[in-house]
């Protein structure tokens, strides 16, 4: 055991001590413990708010909170019913990659995790400080669509994913991976997706401004302090790349439109840049990085939302998931007394997408080698199975406002995106085309749904199930490999940082130096005196 | 029956244990991990890329300036209250007080974000949006408002121990008020003066929440230096949080800090 191995073990340890008795209770009533670590706000929680909640209200009724239960809650009823065996979600949640990676990192076992596409690459790449992997592979049989338990298919993964993330999870989206690096379908099975862009306040900003100036949105001294970028270094790195390298960028997408590459050599292409970490690229970005920083309102991490509802800001950059919680959130009147929406409250925000590209991201469901030993695997893959119920999908997704990978065998989640934004007359002109993420329908009918100009080009279904042509321009991340990690870790923290002059720094040492020394020199018996007054004339001092 | 008695020794083992493991083991963890490179060699690669590098360097020279600005704005501030407060004759002293450390029953962050809000407001009205919109001036401001009782409290509980006959005195030797102030109630209050500006320094020099809500996370002080760090480097982490120890150990150290008899920290609170 090397040294950081017995330290974390000593920290655990003294982290652990009071829920040692918890968890000791557990075992005796021979309880499965299913240890689930999750993304903050990233399923369904039932109560107000929630699909099961909205729709009985739709009906009619007045549904109580109970009524509505915790998507949790009903997996470990339905685990129970299918499987003979009880199970007993235990939940914890994390705010970033790089959070939750430090947690494994100290030794903590979790049996599910959902990281992002770059960090469950990372995971799958390394091993544990004993040389042990982090990751346990699925199950042959997870990809069997007729394998049955108790009579139920109960793959409801492999049975509802849409294709497009089948192949994305194959391929590693297009990601220049080393033959001897594992894809991600071997560990991961997909949760949730979207794009990044920008949410703006359309009564402020011109769309025909977004348009022309792409990237540089974020430097143009027209949005000045009224802009935000994210409080952490893979998302805004990203967006000084778009800002830096956005006439490469649309001069690959040009030849692309006209047939001199081809998608997989655009996508290629796109995905080098937005990966980028020498040196030499470092240096070109610094700048226009600082030129953020000078533009932008502020960084932030979940304070955009509400400082783009309240008129703060103007554009807020953001995972589009978190787009149309935004959109939907600010399109929502507040009620008077009588429960009457009160005029003027709501306010029309809308989505945008660079033209020159931008990241697209996937965060997938990956077993801690752990669930061996601990015989939860067979848990845990129900767990995923039941969160790619169609319905299940239908929950979380509307809870949280990011776009699930469940595609539905039978069309399901198409009529859904038909149910929430769809409505509009039957003819060509309305049509939107999602045939690149929802299998054929059974009947012949086109995969698409007919819907508002505004829907199809800026409004939430713009942002929650991107068209095709979104899609072609987008990058995914990878994750850094040693050396770029420290590369890219002190640009940051030389943006973050005030960096002073010399002067300034030696003006500051002088001045501590001072005061500690006058501080000493107190200490051990020396009295200064600023206010004893002269004698008067003809006084002496005496003593 | 017998009553169980517990010897002092046997009274102490609690605070013992928490001792040892939430205050000595995470020191020894990060005195190990600043030391030690990422394949857990020993290495003072750390240490010198810390002090040769001008961003680490800034960013404490920066979060001092931050720190130190806020500890005056603080004297200035809880200096007259506390003066005035321990020399009024009114009654129900304590009503006031309670007024100053009340703030401290509503949580934190709660308070910080009301006061996001409230600049938010400001920012918008005329003349104000200089003020309300400078992320260094919201630092400061939100440092101030959340330090403020522990400056205040020192000071109050040591004016408050000064025998007023020294007043008496002094005017009887014909001590103007300045003089009385300058070389009566100002020496005696020192050790408050002390106590007060240690509990307001050294905290805002980390407390990033400030920082990142008030300053819009364009503020960034050592301790969100360490946090960011945190993320992907332990190693380089632990070697700033460890310089910024040494810079609280000595300025601990200086103002009197371990000295048991002027302790007056946090009385009252």
């Amino acid at each position: 055991m090397s040294g950081k191995k017995v330290l974390s073990v000593l920290l655990a340890g003294a982290l652990l001590l009071p829920t040692l008795g918890m968890l000791a209770g557990c075992k005796q009533e021979e309880v499965t413990v299913l240890k689930v670590y999750n993304w903050e706000e990233y399923i369904d929680e039932g109560g107000e708010g929630s699909y099961v909640y909205d729709l009985l209200e739709e009906e009619g009724m007045e549904p109580e909170k109970e009524d509505a239960p915790p998507i949790i809650e009903d997996f470990e009823k339905w685990y129970e019913e299918v499987y003979g065996e009880k199970v007993k979600v235990s939940y914890s949640t994390f705010g970033t990659n790089e959070d939750m990676y430090n947690e494994l990192k100290l030794g903590n076992v979790y049996d599910l995790l959902c990281p992002s596409d770059y960090m469950i690459m990372k995971l799958a790449n390394e091993t544990k400080e004993d040389g042990s992997p982090y990751l346990e592979k699925y199950d042959k049989s997870f990809f069997d669509p007729d394998y049955e338990v108790n009579g139920e298919k109960v793959n409801y993964y492999i049975q509802n994913v849409s294709p497009f993330i089948r192949e994305k999870f194959e391929t590693n989206a297009g990601l220049d991976t080393p033959e001897s690096e594992p894809r991600w379908s071997e560990y991961a099975a997909g949760y949730m997706w979207g794009t990044t862009g920008f949410v703006y306040n359309p009564e402020h900003v011109k769309i025909e401004d977004l348009e022309q100036l792409g990237w540089q949105t974020f430097t143009d001294q027209r949005f000045r302090k009224k802009i935000t970028a994210k409080d952490n270094v893979r998302d805004t790195y990203f967006a000084a790349l778009g800002v830096t390298f956005e006439e490469e960028l649309k001069a690959y997408r040009a030849r692309f439109l006209d047939g001199s590459i081809t998608q997989e050599e655009y996508t290629k292409a796109v995905t080098a840049i937005f990966n980028a970490t020498d040196e030499e690229t470092i240096s070109k970005v610094e700048p226009r990085l600082m030129d953020i920083k000078e533009n932008i309102y502020s960084f932030e991490t979940d304070t955009g939302k509400a400082d783009m509802i309240n008129g703060t800001i103007d554009l807020n950059y953001a995972w589009s998931g978190d787009a149309v919680y935004a959109l939907d959130e600010a399109e929502t009147p507040d009620y008077d007394k009588n429960g009457e929406p009160i005029e003027g409250t709501e306010l029309l925000l809308d989505y945008f997408v660079p033209e020159a590209g931008t990241n697209l991201f996937f965060d997938g469901w990956v077993m801690m080698k752990d669930v061996v030993e601990r015989g939860t695997k067979k848990a845990a893959q129900a767990f995923v199975n039941y969160m790619s119920m169609p319905e299940s999908a239908k929950r979380n997704s509307y809870y949280i406002g990011y776009t699930s990978v469940i595609a539905g065998a039978n069309g399901e989640m198409l009529d859904y995106a038909d149910w929430l934004y769809g409505g509009e007359e039957e003819i060509e002109e309305n049509f939107y085309d999602l045939s690149y993420f929802f299998p054929a329908r059974a009947d012949g009918e086109p995969v698409g749904i007919y819907a508002d100009e505004e829907q199809r080009t800026c409004r939430q279904l713009y942002a929650q199930f991107p068209p095709e042509e979104v899609i072609s321009r987008c990058a995914v991340m990878d994750y850094y490999r040693k050396d770029a990690s420290e590369r890219i870790n002190e640009l940051w923290s030389r943006v973050k940082a005030e960096v002073l002059d010399a002067w300034a720094i030696a003006v500051i040492c002088i001045a501590v130096v001072a005061i500690a020394l006058f501080t000493v020199f107190v200490k051990f018996g020396g009295k200064i005196d600023l206010f004893r007054p002269k004698p008067k004339k003809g006084y002496h001092k005496v003593g | 029956m017998k009553i169980p008695r517990f010897s002092r020794k046997t009274l102490c083992i609690p605070y013992g244990v928490f001792l040892v493991f939430f205050v000595l083991v995470p020191m020894l963890v990060i005195l190990f991990y600043a030391f030690t490179d990422s394949a857990m060699h020993p290495s003072f690669e750390n240490f010198i890329k810390f002090f040769s590098d001008l961003t680490k360097l800034s960013t404490i020279g920066y979060s001092l300036v931050i720190a130190l600005v806020t500890t005056v704005v603080a004297l200035l501030i809880a200096y007259p209250v506390a003066y005035i407060l321990a020399r009024s004759n009114i009654k129900k002293k304590y009503i006031v007080l309670m007024l100053f450390v009340l703030p401290m029953w509503i949580n934190f962050v709660l308070r910080v974000n009301a006061l996001r809000e409230l600049f938010n407001l400001l920012a918008q009205a005329d003349g104000l949006e200089m003020i309300a919109s400078s992320n260094y001036f919201k630092t400061i401001f939100g440092m101030v408002y959340d330090f403020l009782p522990f400056m205040i409290l020192p000071l109050y509980t040591t004016m408050m121990k000064i025998d007023r006959s020294l007043y008496e005195a002094s005017a009887d030797l014909g001590g103007s008020g300045f003089t009385t102030f300058t070389r009566v109630t100002l020496p005696l209050s020192m050790p408050g003066i002390m106590s007060g500006v240690t509990m307001v320094f050294l905290p805002s020099m980390t407390n990033y929440v400030v920082s990142d809500m008030l300053g819009n996370a364009k503020v960034t002080i050592i301790g969100k230096f360490i946090y960011d760090y945190f993320g992907n480097d332990w190693h380089m982490g632990s070697m700033i949080a460890l310089v910024l120890l040494v810079v609280v150990f000595l300025s601990t150290w200086l103002t009197g800090g371990f000295k048991a008899e002027e302790n007056v920290r946090g009385t009252n609170l």
